[in-house]
């Protein structure tokens, strides 16, 4: 199917697309919807279920990702797909995750109908939450694309930086903004069967070409290459035990990184078990081969089993970062560590439902012997 | 032939070599008592002289030695060395073996092999377990793992010098009073209902050829003896040194074919295994020493074995061996240096010398004098024109009703052969025995178990010595001292070797004594020796599973042998991190797994008829199911032998056995759909032309063959006169001697296709092909021309007397080399052959009537189907691949499941025979039990972990796992779980598993995190 356009109306693109939701959620083809929407504070946007239209308020460009939205739908349908459609509104990072969750058999996409939303990155909780622009983050962030204000790259998020990624992929639907005019525009583009059925009663216009936007997409996925080639290069010096034992010093055990992650996926994590807790004999033993160590003493050790267990599936969201109390950044070290591995297996997480998570599939030229290349 | 109610359930097995090892542990399995014979003062034969082994370089003793000390466990064996048969009388099922036991003048059950006795032993005698290379005293071990563990007392001497002189040192010294200076010769009368013999054949003394220098030059010495070189329990540490100086040899020279393939000294037939063992030897030497330049000096290279081919190229591309093409004419020592020089006939027929510090005689095997005349002469055994037994070739393991043999008596050949005619024989003995299968045997008693649930730990540490291989490295006495220094380790102590059966008395007696409750052996890998330590637990009453092992060789001493402080550092910290797992081991019941007593083969060749005929005449119902409409497989190809096999005849009556036996159910058109089940208990879907059939069995036997290969090039299939050796042969088959015309030309290409990089495998038959066809030919046309061009001619072992047939009757062989292929062009004139001659130095043009091409077999294209429903391994050729190459050549490591013929490798009849044979004997060691030992260290889930992300089931290698549904508070929930007969315990799931769900009994996360916590 040809993509369509919404015509905004007023330059008021939020609004426009509200609107589109509401009619699609009144047409009776999805049962709910899941939006990022403010909540009563009105001072951070959540994802909100819902299905009284007259209460949607979506602000599906607001630069802020509280939580995971693909963890969320991962809740809602691992023990049962939904049996009534419910369209979700997610960025990009969000649909990858969501995708290696269901490959993980931890989520259910049976009538669920993906609404991606081109991405403009997001903004850390602090900053977002004590905007001082003089107006929204979502109306800066919006200005800033359309070149009509100040860029808005020094409040982005490091993953938001270096996403080489903010064009939805595997969504029903995309609602797009790369490559067209925002006064004028918002693309809405289609890819599946289940999409059209869902907007086959909407009222939407016909592009009349999407070259611009192709070019712009193009740009876009190159500028951001560049910066996360360059952020990879150098961060690759934080390796070896003492760079991150040094790089984890601030880490005070508290788990939150594991607890936001949309990846992780145990019911109860090893390292939150008792498994690690022992006699205090063991622990003098060791103090007395050591001299001394620090306690609690499995921090690193969490540290890189989480990064053994997800680094193959880490989709980059940077959800682990955004919820460290001790604000380490901890993309500087996943994003390096993804990079290799995932290269070294050739494997994309979240961009094909169909490509095997590396950890079941046999190669038989996989990790050739020490001196055997 | 003796009724039922007379037959005897034992079996005699005549010689302690690897052959009657394995023969008497099948029988032993199977529900057999066995008195296993053995001439010398302990078992193991030839193979406990080898230093490593061909193409796998395992160590020879290190494998061999768990079938040592299971041969001397064995309930149902008994052992007695020092023993030779001196007649067999009675019938199949009922004779009576008569046999002299020599004094051994030490008794086994009290020596303990401490060995005050030796050291004060005052008479030295060259060793002949080391070929003379060292001493040894007159009381004496065969060799440090010696079975019996004891000592024996030499009182001849070997003419040269005298043995014991009854100054009775050693009557004194010994503490436990283990010697009896007056102990006399005892005559055995064993009752038996059968007979193996598996008394080997002995190395050619190269003595008798003078111009090789042995005995003459000090640095001329036999491969044999180069063996005991190259081991680091031999004579020289395993440091490559030459005897003369004892410096390491730069340039070292083998010589191949010395005692084969010689018409002077009557040995016209090849030895089979010296190539490969001169290959392995010059490999092993390089890895020992990497500025050894080996030089083989050889006729043809025979690596006619499976991935020999390989082997060898690796052993040129990698190690640098030196192929030199010529018979040498003389060896003569510079006798200032002790260098020899070596004066050999190149390629092209030129005359050279070259010098070298080392030459190693490559001998191969014969039947010595005494042999012929001692055992064959007073058992009257049928010998061939060498002096081996001479068998039926389509019944080879038969020597006469009753009386079996297997091993280099019979013929000379490599482990493998051996291994499978052990239990070839060992089956035909149980089909003859079926009856009284049990009646005899005794089953192996436990003590009780000890409840060691809330005792403390303590903890027992047996540090292994290796001989040299650990304690040459690693300061032993000082890991023991450190054990003991850790908590809860009640008791350390070193071992020359750990493994050895004294040992094994000996952790039984600290147990008791220290009442451990752990044992920590600190020794070599689990995989060979940890069942060896878990019946010694048995024995003292403890949960075989309360057994740690750490190995401090392979992963410490063998790869630090330059720095062992550190190596002995790490083997500390091996120690301390087991002792950290094992406190938290705990005991593991080993489920039962009933046993279904029935059998299928897939695949009605030869090699299944006779697996099906081999396990139904044991007594075992067995289906063969046949994709073909007809039974026969390749035999259906073959029209005639040269070794005597009438084809017509054993194809019918072979086919007629198996349709007329009352226990085989024959499906012929049919395929296997699916299997269900593991070892013991099968469940089988059979595709049959009247529909479905279900069948329950408890083995598999995969005999599903290969076919010949049809080529590509050569013009095959575009011209009429080119055909693949199989169907000249049906061709000859249908010829009258007037179809071949005077001067009708024959040119055979061997190796088409073949042994390159396509297919790098040898097919082992094709030579022999080529040999008997064109015998064919000049005995319907002697004035035929019948050209052969060859690369190295497989004709191996007594085959190498057609070749002989062959050439005598005016067949020419010419080499080609791989590098230059012969060149087919057809015109009008017809065909042409052209090809480069390196001893002519020029281009032969050979005008042909028929080209002949040998293609070899290949693999059916639809093993990959039943390897992925049998979950067993094929090799990078497509063929089968066995659990070992050398140890276990008819088991698949997927237990209950073996292999057999072509499919295995491409092979002759009678090996298939034999083979299959093998099968079925391994087999009925399974379905001889009504119930098994189920895997122990599985997997479990911890049901509350489980998210039922399912990884664990995609990445299972035996579909051991699936989702189960469950309702939990009204939701329903996915959770994985073990299938526990399916469960091999490979712990992939393990690894998979990221939350800690799944963990592995005797691996778990409790029992690892400990030893990471100690290290960190």
């Amino acid at each position: 199917m040809e993509p369509k356009i919404l015509k905004v109306k007023n330059g008021d693109v939020t609004k426009t697309i509200n609107e589109f939701l509401k009619e699609l959620l009144n047409s009776g083809k999805v049962h709910s919807l899941l939006v990022p929407q403010a909540v009563p504070s009105k001072k951070m946007v959540f994802p909100v279920l819902i299905s009284d239209s007259n209460q949607l308020n979506a602000d599906v460009f607001a630069p802020l990702l509280p939580a995971s939205t693909a963890r969320i739908i991962s809740k809602m349908t691992k023990f049962q797909a939904t049996k009534e459609p419910i369209g979700v509104v997610l960025r990009s990072c969000q649909i990858r995750a969501l995708v290696e969750l269901v490959k993980l058999n931890q989520a259910n996409l049976e009538n669920i109908i993906i609404i991606g939303v081109d991405c403009l990155g997001t903004f850390s909780i602090d900053s977002f939450v004590n905007f001082s622009e003089g107006k929204t983050p979502t109306e800066f962030i919006l200005e800033a694309f359309k070149e009509k204000g100040n860029s808005s790259d020094k409040y982005l998020r490091s993953a938001c930086c270096v996403c080489k990624d903010p064009i939805p992929t595997n969504a029903d639907i995309t609602i797009g903004v790369y490559g067209v005019d925002l006064d004028k525009e918002v693309l809405i583009d289609v890819a599946t069967k289940a999409g059209e059925k869902v907007i086959e009663d909407l009222k939407l216009d016909d592009t009349k070409s999407v070259k611009e936007r192709e070019k712009s997409i193009k740009t876009i996925r190159e500028e951001k290459t560049k910066k996360r080639t360059e952020f990879v290069k150098e961060k690759r010096s934080i390796n070896g035990i003492a760079a991150l034992s040094e790089f984890f010093d601030k880490c005070i055990n508290c788990h939150n990184c594991m607890t936001v992650c949309p990846i992780c996926y145990c019911k109860e994590c090893l390292y939150d078990s008792s498994v690690f807790d022992a006699e205090a004999y063991k622990f003098l033993r060791k103090a007395d081969r050591k001299g001394l160590f620090k306690m609690p003493n499995d921090s690193l050790l969490f540290h890189l089993g989480k990064m053994n267990h997800m680094i193959l599936s880490c989709v980059e969201c940077g959800l682990c970062e955004q919820g460290c109390p001790s604000n380490i950044p901890l993309m500087d070290v996943f994003i390096p560590a993804a990079e290799n591995a995932q290269k070294e297996f050739d494997y994309h997480p979240g961009k094909d439902p169909e490509e095997k998570i590396p950890m079941i599939v046999y190669r038989e030229d996989e990790y050739l012997e020490v001196g055997e290349k | 032939m003796a009724k039922k109610s007379d037959k005897i359930g034992a079996v005699a097995v005549v010689g302690g070599g690897i052959t009657g090892i394995q023969a008497a542990l099948d029988l032993a399995d199977m529900g057999f008592k066995v008195y296993l014979l053995e001439k010398s003062s302990a078992i193991g034969g030839v193979m406990a002289q080898l230093d490593k082994t061909f193409p796998t370089n395992d160590c020879s003793m290190c494998i061999l030695s768990p079938k040592l000390v299971d041969c001397a466990r064995h309930v149902n064996i008994e052992l007695f060395t020092n023993t030779e048969v001196q007649k067999i009388e009675g019938k199949p099922g009922n004779f009576i073996v008569k046999a002299l036991k020599k004094p051994r003048y030490v008794d086994m059950e009290k020596c303990t092999s401490c060995g005050s006795c030796e050291e004060v032993c005052p008479i030295k005698l060259p060793n002949l377990f080391e070929h003379g290379l060292s001493d040894r005293k007159a009381i004496y071990k065969l060799y440090p793992q010696a079975i019996p563990n004891a000592y024996v007392i030499d009182k001849e001497g070997d003419g040269k010098h005298r043995g014991c002189v009854n100054c009775m040192k050693c009557t004194d010294v010994c503490e436990v009073g283990a010697i009896n200076h007056d102990e006399k010769p005892e005559n055995l009368k064993l009752n038996v209902g059968a007979v193996i013999v598996a008394t080997g054949s002995q190395p050619f003394n190269p003595v008798i050829k003078p111009e090789f220098g042995y005995k003459k030059y000090q640095n001329v010495m036999t491969s044999v003896e180069f063996e005991r070189v190259l081991s680091a329990s031999g004579p020289f540490e395993g440091k490559i040194l030459r005897p003369s100086d004892k410096k390491t040899p730069k340039k070292i020279a083998w010589v191949h074919c010395v005692g084969s393939r010689d018409k002077s000294v009557e040995h016209e037939y090849c030895s089979s295994m010296c190539c490969m063992y001169t290959a392995k030897e010059a490999v092993i030497a390089k890895e020992h020493d990497a500025d050894i330049e080996p030089t083989v000096f050889y006729i043809d290279i025979r690596s006619f074995g499976k991935d020999f081919d390989k082997y060898i190229d690796r052993a040129k591309r990698e190690h640098g061996l030196r192929y030199v093409r010529s018979r040498i004419s003389e060896i003569v020592e510079n006798q200032k240096t002790k260098d020899l020089v070596i004066r050999y006939e190149d390629d092209s027929g030129e005359l050279k010398e070259e010098t070298f510090n080392l030459v190693v005689l490559s001998v191969g095997l014969c039947i010595a004098e005494e042999q012929r005349n001692e055992l064959i002469g007073r058992l009257g055994f049928e010998t061939n024109e060498f002096g081996f037994v001479y068998t039926n070739p389509d019944d080879p393991v038969v020597l006469k009703p009753g009386i079996f043999v297997a091993g280099s008596f019979l013929e000379p050949q490599a482990i493998p052969e051996s291994v499978m005619q052990a239990s070839a024989a060992a089956a035909n003995a149980a089909a003859l025995l079926k009856d009284v299968r049990g009646t005899l045997v005794k089953e192996k008693q436990y003590p009780a178990e000890r409840d060691v649930s809330g005792e403390k730990p303590r903890v027992g540490v047996f540090v292994c010595h290796c001989g040299i291989n650990i304690g040459g490295y690693v300061d032993v006495p000082a890991v023991v001292k450190f054990a003991k220094s850790l908590d809860d380790v009640a008791y350390a102590e070193a071992n020359l070797y750990t493994c050895s059966e004294d040992t094994q008395k000996k952790i039984v007696n600290a147990i008791k004594k220290h009442n451990l409750n752990r044992i920590l052996v600190a020794a070599c890998t689990p995989r060979t020796h940890e069942p060896l330590f878990q019946k010694s637990l048995r024995d003292a009453g403890l949960n075989p599973y309360l057994l740690e092992m750490t190995n401090i060789r392979e992963q410490c001493s063998w790869v630090h042998m330059d720095k062992p402080k550190e190596a002995t550092d790490k083997a500390k910290q091996l120690v301390a991190m087991t002792v950290a797992k094992i406190r938290f081991l705990q005991p593991i019941q080993e489920a039962e797994i009933p046993v279904t007593q029935k059998a299928l083969v897939i695949g009605g060749g030869i090699a299944g008829m006779t697996a099906a005929l081999s396990l139904a005449d044991q007594g075992y119902e067995t289906a063969l199911v046949e994709k073909e409409q007809v039974l026969g497989g390749y035999l259906n190809k073959v029209y005639y032998t040269v070794e005597g096999i009438e084809i017509d005849q054993l194809l019918k009556e072979t086919v007629e056995k198996v349709q007329k036996h009352d226990i085989i159910k024959v499906y012929t058109g049919s395929s296997l759909v699916s299997l269900n089940g593991y070892v013991g208990s099968y469940e089988s879907e059979i595709k049959t032309p009247k529909g479905t059939a279900n069948f329950n069995h408890g083995i598999i036997v995969v005999t599903v063959g290969a076919d010949e290969y049809k080529p590509n090039s050569y013009l095959y299939g575009k011209n009429p006169q080119v055909f693949t050796q199989s169907e000249l042969e049906k061709k000859l088959s249908e010829c009258l001697p007037e179809d071949i015309h005077d001067g009708e030309t024959f040119v055979m290409i061997q190796c088409v296709e073949s042994r390159d990089e396509q297919r790098p495998y040898c097919s082992r038959i094709c030579c022999m092909q080529a040999v008997k066809n064109a015998i064919r030919i000049k005995e319907l046309n002697p004035r035929a021309e019948v050209f052969v061009l060859y690369r190295d001619l497989m004709t191996y072992g007594f085959k190498e007397k057609f070749y002989k047939t062959a050439r005598e009757k005016g067949v020419m062989f010419l080499q080609y080399d791989a590098e230059k292929k012969p060149i087919v062009s057809a015109n009008d004139d017809g065909l042409v052959v052209k090809m480069f001659e390196p001893m002519l130095q020029r281009e032969l043009r050979i005008p042909v009537d028929t080209l002949v091409l040998s293609t070899g077999l290949q693999p059916n294209l639809d093993n990959s189907v039943i390897a992925q429903m049998l979950k067993v391994p094929v090799n990078d050729d497509g063929f089968f691949l066995e659990a070992h190459v050398k140890l276990r050549p008819v088991d698949f490591s997927t237990r209950g499941v073996f292999v057999a013929g072509n499919c295995h490798m491409p092979k002759f009849i009678g090996e298939s025979i034999y083979q299959a044979q093998a099968a079925a004997a391994r087999a009925a060691t399974i379905l001889a039990q009504p119930k098994l030992a189920a895997e122990p260290n599985i997997a479990v889930v911890d049901e509350d972990m489980c998210s039922g992300c399912k990884l664990c089931i995609s990445v299972c290698p035996y579909n051991a796992i699936d989702s189960v549904e469950e309702k939990i508070n009204g939701k329903t929930v996915v959770r994985a779980r073990v299938n526990e007969g399916l469960c091999q315990g490979c712990g992939v799931c393990v690894a998979t598993c990221p939350s800690g769900a799944m963990q592995q009994r005797g691996f778990k996360d409790e029992q690892i995190l400990p030893m990471v916590e100690e290290t960190v």
